[in-house]
């Protein structure tokens, strides 16, 4: 089968791999209609997270299910299905808690040895381990680029805005309005906040998250401090989130919060180090809360509903659908930020 | 009148302090130099951040000029906000103490040796009040 393949920092390429199989008797084999090039495979292909060369990369997929092991019940070939970019047993305390991504058994599709080996989406064929707690089946009429959304980016937009607390009425920032700072933006707007304002400095993302109904603040024209101040008396905002993953987009999120409020850091860590003035976050009573990786499971039902019904709109996000064997071409595109989301159709 | 930010405004703000007596005391055990910065608005005439640096020493202020980011960043204790916030610390509308346990402002440096020294830091708010200003996105064409 075909699969895009890490190759060293800075090079993936499509390449001619073994075919993915059922190995577990909980296994299903997935023939993948359309990958999803992430923010996260960034950090892969530029070494922010380790992965070796010749180990597959991708992990948001939807497809047909080709085959199941002997132990899968709720699944059989045929189905369609968004598969969850963390792959969780299902079983363990923390997933009877709803929290699949602090798993025992923890493994991430598509990425190298910390996620356990697992092969990657943006292949031909993809095998899901213990499928009934790992796959969600596609309602109809719900198109495969939309229902893709549900196994990673706005999960995570609906995981974080509940996570923090977004009500009806309260105000909330959003530093970074790529993909996952639109899907939070669109479900803050869901929940009834008001206002939600968009802080980046790209011209095409602040245009989309204007376009789901935000506010759009270009932060290389205006200050957030004062943006958020003239929004909310001079208090600052209820709930901010970092979608980024960057020292500077905390430090502004820090800034824009009201005293009392709550910063979800949504964007992806990996070995920075920050000073904190803790002093001062703790006598403004901060609430700063690190949502770490998107418990798929728990959350995508609601995901799907909204995807269902048109209250989530991933599409305006969908810049570019490539065939595979143009992935590099995907990948330079949204890594020169000439991409908002690009699709890859096996 | 000095434009508020330009280096002819922070000089002048020099002067006040080295003319204050009340300064000098509520200052006289206070050592170490002092970044301002005076963060960027574009929109408010401000496109960069702007550094100043005072280096204060027991009551009297020993320099005071505008330096590089890398330069200023030096300096022991480092009080960054955005142009406006400066605004209202000159027109006596924010109490800078307040600001930075608000948020407003930001310190980087050890915020109880401010706390020591609030009437040091009052005073350098009344001086730069005493300072005939003129604010870049006030001024005329």
């Amino acid at each position: 089968m075909k699969a895009v393949v890490f190759e060293g920092v800075g090079s993936v390429a499509v390449r001619e791999i073994p075919d993915a199989r059922i190995e577990e008797p909980a296994d299903a084999l997935i023939r993948v209609s359309v990958a999803g090039i992430c923010g996260s495979d960034l950090h892969f292909l530029h070494g922010k997270a380790p992965m070796s060369p010749g180990e597959t990369i991708g992990h948001e997929a939807v497809g047909v299910v080709e085959a199941v092991g002997p132990e899968v019940e709720a699944f059989a070939p045929g189905d369609r299905i968004v598969v969850a970019f963390n792959i969780a047993c299902g079983e363990c305390w923390f997933c009877r808690q709803g929290q699949t991504q602090l798993c025992e058994d923890f493994r991430n599709l598509g990425a190298g040895a910390f996620g356990g080996s697992l092969g990657g989406a943006q292949a031909e064929l993809l095998r899901v381990p213990t499928a009934d707690v790992n796959l969600l089946r596609v309602p109809d009429g719900v198109e495969d680029e939309v229902a893709l959304f549900a196994g990673d980016v706005f999960t995570t937009g609906v995981f974080a805005t509940a996570t923090c607390g977004v009500a009806a009425g309260r105000s909330v920032g959003v530093i970074g309005v790529g993909p996952v700072g639109n899907a939070i933006v669109q479900s803050a707007l869901l929940r009834g906040a008001s206002p939600v304002i968009a802080f980046d400095r790209e011209a095409d993302r602040l245009a989309l998250a204007e376009g789901a109904g935000a506010t759009a603040v270009d932060v290389s024209e205006r200050h957030p401090q004062m943006v958020a101040a003239e929004h909310t008396s001079d208090r600052g905002l209820d709930v901010v989130f970092e979608a980024v993953g960057a020292p500077p987009a905390l430090e502004t999120a820090l800034d824009v919060v009201r005293r009392g409020g709550t910063v979800g850091v949504v964007g992806i860590y990996a070995g920075e180090e920050v000073p904190l003035p803790l002093g001062v976050l703790w006598s403004r009573a901060i609430d700063l809360r690190f949502t770490g990786i998107c418990p798929i499971h728990a959350w995508w039902e609601e995901t799907m509903e909204g995807l269902r019904s048109g209250a989530l709109d991933p599409r305006p996000l969908v810049s570019h659908r490539l065939p595979l064997q143009e992935a590099p071409r995907g990948y330079a595109l949204f890594e020169a930020h000439e991409a908002t989301k690009v699709l890859l159709c096996p | 009148m000095a434009v508020f930010p330009t280096e002819e405004w922070f000089a002048e703000f020099v002067v006040q302090i080295n003319a204050s007596e009340e300064y000098r005391d509520a200052a006289r055990t206070w050592e170490g130099d002092v970044s301002l910065v005076f963060e960027a608005e574009p929109d408010k005439g401000v496109p960069e951040d702007v550094w100043g640096w005072l280096d204060l020493w027991h009551g009297e202020c020993r320099f005071g000029r505008f330096v590089s980011a890398d330069e200023g960043a030096k300096a022991r204790f480092v009080v960054r906000a955005p142009y406006s916030r400066w605004k209202d610390i000159i027109r006596g509308k924010l109490d800078p103490v307040k600001g930075i346990m608000q948020g407003k402002l930001k310190l980087r440096g050890d915020l109880p040796a401010i706390l020591r020294h609030v009437r040091a830091a009052q005073e350098l708010v009344r001086l730069s009040g005493a300072v005939e200003t003129q604010f870049v996105d006030e001024a005329g064409g």
